[in-house]
């Protein structure tokens, strides 16, 4: 059996005060949508990370399923989020999978973050919050590249072959 | 739920019908009055009361309810009349039908008078029937006949065997009515297989009757009753025992009830089966005849099987029915020429489709299998789209999307009445786990693909599909929402293209209100989401997903035109939205909301909407507005009131960026701190059209804002970035003139306004905020907003405009750089101490502190001196500073006020006692300037002194003093025996208090030498010893005492030395311990100095007193005093004496003296050779005198005279003659102290005792 490539909607990066970082959407239509689904998603992701005993584990699974989307939920430990639009098929989504596209994503966050020129914009931004939503900004191309790679790899390939 | 059948969709329950408890006929309206209120006839009755009871209790037994999850064996239990009447069975065919000779069911599509006829499926009807008409079990209530109990009048009556024969009879005769009533009941019931149940209801006297056995027994027999079950006698009880009564009832009458169902499902199967063998050759008798195809059939079967499963309570039976009944179905529906499509049958047909799907989902959920509801949910609606797009009316019809809309409705009312009883909602959270299981068993997916099972269930836990993963019903509430939106639209199109006859359903579309319809669909959404909102979240108003469907419900009131409703809710979702800088959300918000308020004329709203959503700058699309709508409405509308309208804009989205830079972190009083303002407009937004009249910077509260007014230019300079130089502004000046430039800002354009401020007291300085005024016909809108905004996405960079052309930036890279610190000046004080170290013990060390004002400004000083205390052994200190004197600190010493360049001098000595070493001061200088007492007058002062803080500056300084003594005295003591005579025991002068006892004691010879020690040469004026004789020692006399050659007052310089000896006779007495007392020196040397300065200046007189050491004599045994003359003439005779004394406490002596002459003698000795002194006791004293005549001059020796102390020792082996007695020359008689070993080896007498060549030899000089 073997399942079809994930459909990503979107992919939104929320920052730890709950602002938007980046989200990006891959589906032509309705860009706004994903934007709601992004803020809305905070609501359950909050609720998982305060209501689960003190867990190391980043995924946070299946947020909620509306209309033709399932969305996803990832938090970083510095609590950046992640929240992930895939479209709804009707068959088996496997956390594995989404996990390890969760954790590319983080990765491809990381680092973008890690980019020591970002600092050269914000020189003295005391808040950490600014790189964060730099990153994001439309200056910064290389974080959006790396997403969209992301996008497409897991869009054609499936990730983990199942016999 | 509404928009099925009922019938199709309650859980069925088996079915009791309950006869012969209609309420008394006398009260016809009492049934639906509760038994609370009974009258007094009731009361009177226990069987009406029974009665009644009884009803109330089987009625509230169950409701028809659509979630009926709990597997509790109650019946649906319907109240009918005694004499109620099945509806019929079967119908004999018409007789000129050839084809069916079998009879039928009155709703069997096989009998024409059926609605169902020719081809129907299956009608609630049906359901119905098994549901109101046909009971499983039926119970009927009957009074057993009881005649009116017989008192005999006394017990000794015999008894009346006539009138007991009469009740028999009539006992019997009643009973066979009964009988005949059951047994005519039992007739029609059995025909249905219908389990009769009679209960007699009897009084419970009759219970203990034993003629009640043989009554019922008769009963049965007649009547024909079951042996099981089937009779019962109830008597009045209670209300509980009555629940408890029809509890029992239900459980015996249960299995008869699922038997029943049972027999029905058995005979249902059998006609199916039947009919798919004879399917074949049935069809085509009459080919043009509309007949229920073998499919139909099937269905029908099916589904008639899974209700009786249903009412058995067999969930997992009735499912598989169910699902074979669709399954068939969808078969049916696949071709059209089975069911063509927009017929009659083809909508029961969907009808019963929709119902079935949720019966089958409804039953899954109630064994919790989630995911299997949802997936056979989701693929019904999959199906049944792809079959509508076949029927033509596919996703782009209203149909449609009504459709859709009536399934995620059903669903989510369907959840919402599972989640008021059973139905728990899971949380798809993933276990951790799954995660780390999932990890491991991927590589060896292999193996377990073999074991297909598993493989399923490893799959489950491995991840979820999210269509199949139940949420609460607000999901499918707002999906439903979503769908009659959808559908509103399709309808709108067909209006708009006008084909409206053409489209089905179109006149009945028409009269739906679809806004009213998504707005409720909304409502209950959002109600749901709110209740399921997470409790402990931080944002305890609201959620997030509950602001979302409160959007879609405001728009939804904006759709049906009610404005005033969607603006209330667009306020309260905006208040979020903003908080958390969603601007993309907020953007189309403010276009609705600001086209709301267009419409309900609210032009203030209008105007902060417009300015609100010029900070949001535009979308892709072109909804937005821009400034030039603001232009327009202004010029086009009035305000309301004449006051200024004031937009705050703290919350949203800034239009500007702004940012305040300080050059630097901190200024002195008075000087001025140059800063930036820059305010950049939006590059996406123009803005330029603004009519923006003025721009207030506001500063900190003592400064007066600063106005800076537009004027039209002629050349719009080209530049992006422009300086505005606003000149000095300070918290003097109260009338600062307004600025005047060109207030317009190009796309991406940059104003920074440059300017200084000062601040007369210390403060921190800021630009607090900034107010923009637009100004437009008769509108005046002021626009604050906060000194330093961002905008979405731009990057506080702290710069300073340095240069204009070409644009440069400094960077400023500090924490803090938006606020300006204002200080004092230092004050200028010159603090100098100077002193001449190092200080002396016991002198008034003089420090002097000399300050000097190098300020401009009156200061007034005050000076705090603290004394360290120091660890120092017996260092006693102490400070004398302006006549106040302290050991440790002198608080608030006043300098006074010093004028600019005037110094003052104060001196403040160190007075330091016991040891030497560091003395550490800590002198601490507070300085406070004075206001100019001549601006302004006292009243002033105070006023300024209470407003802000006084500026006031403290200098500390730490002044380590070296302190030495000046002079070192040290001490030599030896001890002499007393020498004189010993008064004899009788002499009464002993008695006496004032009689000085010397003999034990004897005399200390004690040599001081002083040394002055420097650096600084000493002025002594004198020295002396001062007597403090006790009654154990006294000062005998001092060579002090008789210096006559004037050595005080004289200069010593460091190093110089001068010394004195005094003697001092000593009389411990005689507990006088001498191993451990001492005896205090009994006087101290006083010497008073001053020091003398290298430039001959002289300090104060000092004094130091130098205590006399204590005195520890040595204690003695038995001693050998010889006295001689020193000198003697030759020839001459002179006298030696030895004084042997025993000194020992106790001991007394035995002493032999003998004189051992030598050759060489230079005496001719005349006495005692050798002898024996009489037994010496202790504290006795013997003499013996010697003459002497030298005969040769110079130093002679006396001759050799031997003491010996006769005691036997016992250690040593030869008896020797005794211990040698030490013989001292009282000449040379100078004892250490006792414990004083080094010291002792100094003296004299050990030098001659200690066994050196000279020792014991005492020399007489003889002259000639």
């Amino acid at each position: 059996m073997m399942p079809n490539p994930l459909r990503l909607n979107a992919v939104a990066f929320i920052s730890p005060q709950n602002h938007p970082i980046l989200i990006r959407t891959f589906s032509k239509q309705d860009e706004l949508k994903y934007h709601y689904i992004a803020h809305t998603s905070l609501d359950v992701i909050e609720e998982r990370a305060n209501s689960s005993t003190k867990s190391t584990e980043c995924y946070l699974g299946l947020l909620y399923a509306i209309e033709d989307v399932a969305v996803y939920g990832y938090m970083t430990p510095l609590k950046v989020k992640i929240v992930l639009a895939l479209g709804l098929s009707d068959t088996v989504v496997r956390d594995v999978e989404i996990a390890t596209v969760f954790k590319a994503l983080h990765m491809a966050f990381y680092s973008s973050i890690s980019n020591p020129f970002l600092k050269l914009d914000a020189p003295n931004a005391g808040n950490d919050q600014y790189p964060f939503l730099l990153v994001g900004g439309v200056k910064w191309k290389n974080f959006r590249r790396r997403v969209d790679e992301i996008s497409r790899v897991v869009g054609t390939v499936t990730p983990v072959s199942n016999t | 739920m509404n928009s099925y059948p009922p019938e199709l969709l309650t859980q069925l329950a088996p079915v009791m019908f309950v006869a012969g408890l209609d309420p008394p006929p006398a009260f016809p309206g009492t049934p639906q009055s509760p038994p609370a209120t009974p009258t007094s006839q009731q009361q009177q009755d226990p069987f009406t009361l029974l009665t009644l009871r009884l009803r109330e209790s089987f009625l509230s037994q169950r409701k028809p309810s659509i979630w009926a999850a709990e597997k509790s064996k109650t019946f649906q239990i319907i109240p009918v009349d005694k004499a109620v009447r099945f509806p019929p069975r079967k119908l004999q065919p018409p007789a000129d039908d050839p084809t069916n000779s079998a009879a039928h069911s009155p709703l069997s599509p096989l009998t024409p008078s059926s609605p169902l006829f020719p081809d129907g499926l299956i009608a609630p009807i049906w359901i119905r029937k098994h549901t109101n008409l046909v009971p499983s079990v039926f119970v009927l209530f009957l009074r057993l006949f009881e005649l009116p109990p017989h008192m005999p009048r006394s017990p000794l009556d015999p008894p009346d065997v006539e009138r007991e024969k009469e009740r028999e009879q009539e006992e019997r005769r009643r009973d066979t009515e009964l009988s005949a009533e059951v047994a005519q009941r039992k007739k029609s019931t059995s025909e249905r297989g219908i389990k009769l149940t009679v209960v007699l209801t009897a009084s419970r006297r009759m219970l203990d009757d034993p003629s009640l056995d043989a009554r019922l027994t008769y009963i049965r027999r007649q009547s024909g009753l079951d042996s099981r079950a089937a009779l019962f006698v109830l008597s009045p009880v209670s209300v509980a025992e009555l629940n408890d009564f029809v509890r029992s009832l239900q459980d015996a009458l249960y299995e008869s009830a699922v038997d029943y169902y049972t027999t029905h499902s058995k005979r249902v199967r059998r006609k199916r089966n039947r009919h798919s063998q004879a399917s074949v050759s049935y069809n085509p008798a009459n080919p043009n005849a509309i007949r229920l195809r073998p499919e139909g059939w099937t269905v029908r079967y099916e589904y008639k099987m899974a209700c009786f499963a249903e009412f058995r309570g067999e969930v997992e039976v009735a499912l598989k029915h169910y699902q074979d009944a669709y399954a068939t179905l969808v078969i049916m529906f696949g071709s059209t020429a089975i069911l063509p499509p927009r017929t009659k049958r083809w909508a029961e047909a969907k009808v019963l489709a929709d119902s079935i799907n949720v019966k089958v989902c409804k039953l899954y959920l109630y064994n919790n299998e989630h995911g299997l509801a949802l997936s056979y949910h989701t693929t019904h609606m999959r199906k049944f789209s792809d079959f509508s797009r076949g029927w033509g009316i596919g996703e782009e019809t209203f149909e449609f999307w009504s459709w859709m809309a009536r399934q995620h409705r059903i669903l989510a009312e369907l959840l919402e009445q599972g989640t008021r009883s059973t139905l728990k909602i899971p949380s798809h959270r993933p276990p951790p786990a799954a995660l780390a299981t999932a990890n491991i068993t991927t590589p060896i997916s292999g193996a377990q693909a073999q074991r297909g099972v598993f493989e399923l269930d490893s799959m489950q836990s491995l991840g979820l599909n999210p269509s199949h993963a139940l949420q609460h019903p607000g999901f499918y509430y707002y999906m439903a929402a979503r769908c009659t939106e959808k559908r509103r639209e399709r309808f709108l199109l067909l209006i708009e293209a006008d084909g409206s006859t053409l489209a089905p359903g179109y006149v009945n579309e028409k009269k739906v209100d679809h806004l009213t319809i998504i707005l409720e669909l909304y409502t209950k959404s959002y109600e749901l989401f709110k209740k399921y909102s997470p409790i402990n979240s931080q944002n305890l108003n609201q959620g997030r997903l509950t602001l979302w469907i409160a959007y879609r419900i405001a728009q939804t009131y904006y759709d049906s035109g009610k404005f005033d409703m969607a603006v209330r809710f667009f306020e309260r979702i905006a208040k979020t939205y903003r908080r958390e800088k969603w601007g993309s959300m907020l953007r189309p918000l403010l276009s609705t909301w600001y086209a709301c308020a267009q419409q309900l004329g609210a032009v203030e709203l209008s105007v902060k909407l417009l300015i609100e959503m010029l900070g949001h700058g535009t979308m892709d699309n072109n909804e937005t507005y821009g400034a030039e709508d603001l232009v327009k409405l202004l010029k086009s509308t009035s305000p309301s009131t004449d006051a200024p309208l004031i937009v705050d804009l703290s919350e949203s989205e800034p239009i500007f960026d702004s940012m305040v830079v300080f050059w630097s972190p901190e200024v002195k009083v008075g000087e001025a701190a140059a800063f930036q303002l820059s305010l950049t407009a939006p590059s996406n937004v123009d803005i330029s059209c603004l009519p923006i009249t003025s721009l207030a910077i506001h500063f900190t509260e003592d400064f007066a804002p600063l106005i800076v007014r537009h004027v039209d230019s002629n050349s719009v300079p080209e530049a992006l970035t422009r300086r505005v130089d606003l000149g000095h502004v300070s918290t003097a000046d109260h009338k600062k003139e307004d600025v005047q430039t060109d207030l317009r800002w190009k796309p991406g354009s940059k104003f920074v306004f440059t300017g200084t401020m000062s601040s007369d007291v210390p403060m921190v300085m800021n630009v607090s905020k900034v107010v923009l005024t637009l100004e437009e016909h008769s509108w005046n809108i002021e626009v604050p907003f906060d000194s330093f905004t961002l905008r979405a996405g731009s990057i506080p960079i702290v710069k300073w405009l340095c240069s204009l052309d070409p644009v440069q930036y400094f960077p400023i890279a500090r924490e803090i750089y938006s606020t300006v610190n204002v200080r004092h000046r230092p004050h200028q004080l010159l603090v100098s101490l100077s002193h001449h170290a190092p200080a002396f013990l016991d002198e008034e060390y003089p420090i002097v502190m000399d300050i000097t004002n190098a300020d401009d400004r009156d200061v007034a000083v005050v000076v705090d001196v603290l004394l360290q205390p120091t660890d120092i052994d017996h260092a006693v200190n102490h400070i004398v500073f302006d006549d106040e004197r302290s050991s440790g600190l002198i608080k608030g010493v006043s300098f006074g006020v010093v004028p600019p360049g005037v110094n003052v001098l104060k001196t403040l000595y160190l007075v330091n006692t016991g040891a030497a070493g560091d003395r550490i001061l800590d002198i601490s200088i507070q300085s406070r300037t004075m206001p100019k007492s001549s601006s302004s007058g006292p009243a002033s002062v105070s006023r300024d002194s209470q407003s802000y803080p006084s500026d006031t500056s403290e200098t500390l300084q730490t002044l380590t003093v070296p302190t030495v003594t000046p002079i070192t005295i040290s001490y030599d003591v030896g001890y002499r025996r007393a020498l004189a005579e010993r008064p004899g025991p009788a002499d009464l002068a002993l008695y006496d208090s004032e009689f000085w006892d010397d003999r034990e004691g004897g005399e200390a010879l004690v040599s001081a030498r002083m040394e002055t020690m420097g650096p600084y040469s000493l002025d002594v004026k004198s020295a002396k010893l001062i007597r403090h004789d006790d009654k154990y020692a006294r000062v005998l006399d001092s060579a002090i005492d008789h210096d006559d050659d004037a050595s005080f007052p004289a200069e010593y310089l460091p190093g110089d030395e001068f010394s004195d000896i005094c003697r001092i006779s000593l009389a411990p007495d005689e507990e006088y311990d001498y191993a451990s007392e001492s005896i205090p020196g009994p006087g101290e040397y006083e010497i008073t100095w001053r020091r003398i300065l290298p430039n001959g200046e002289h300090f104060a007189l000092s004094t130091s007193h130098f205590p006399l050491p204590s005195l520890r004599p040595p204690s003695d045994g038995l001693i050998a005093l010889m006295s001689v003359p020193p000198a003697a003439t030759l020839h001459v005779p002179i006298s030696m004496s030895l004084k042997i004394r025993n000194l020992h406490p106790s001991r007394s002596a035995n002493v032999t003296v003998q004189l051992e002459p030598d050759l060489s003698d230079a005496f001719v000795v005349s006495g005692l050779r050798s002898g024996r002194v009489p037994i010496l006791l202790p504290g006795g004293e013997e003499e013996l005198i010697w003459r002497l005549i030298p005969v040769e001059c110079g130093y002679a020796k006396v001759p050799k005279i031997k003491v010996m102390d006769r005691r036997t020792m016992s250690t040593g082996e030869i008896e020797s003659e005794g211990e040698v007695v030490k013989v001292v020359d009282v000449r040379w008689d100078r004892r250490a102290a006792r414990d004083d070993v080094t010291d002792a080896r100094r003296s004299i007498e050990s030098l001659s005792g200690g066994g050196g060549p000279a020792a014991g030899v005492t020399t007489i000089l003889v002259l000639p």
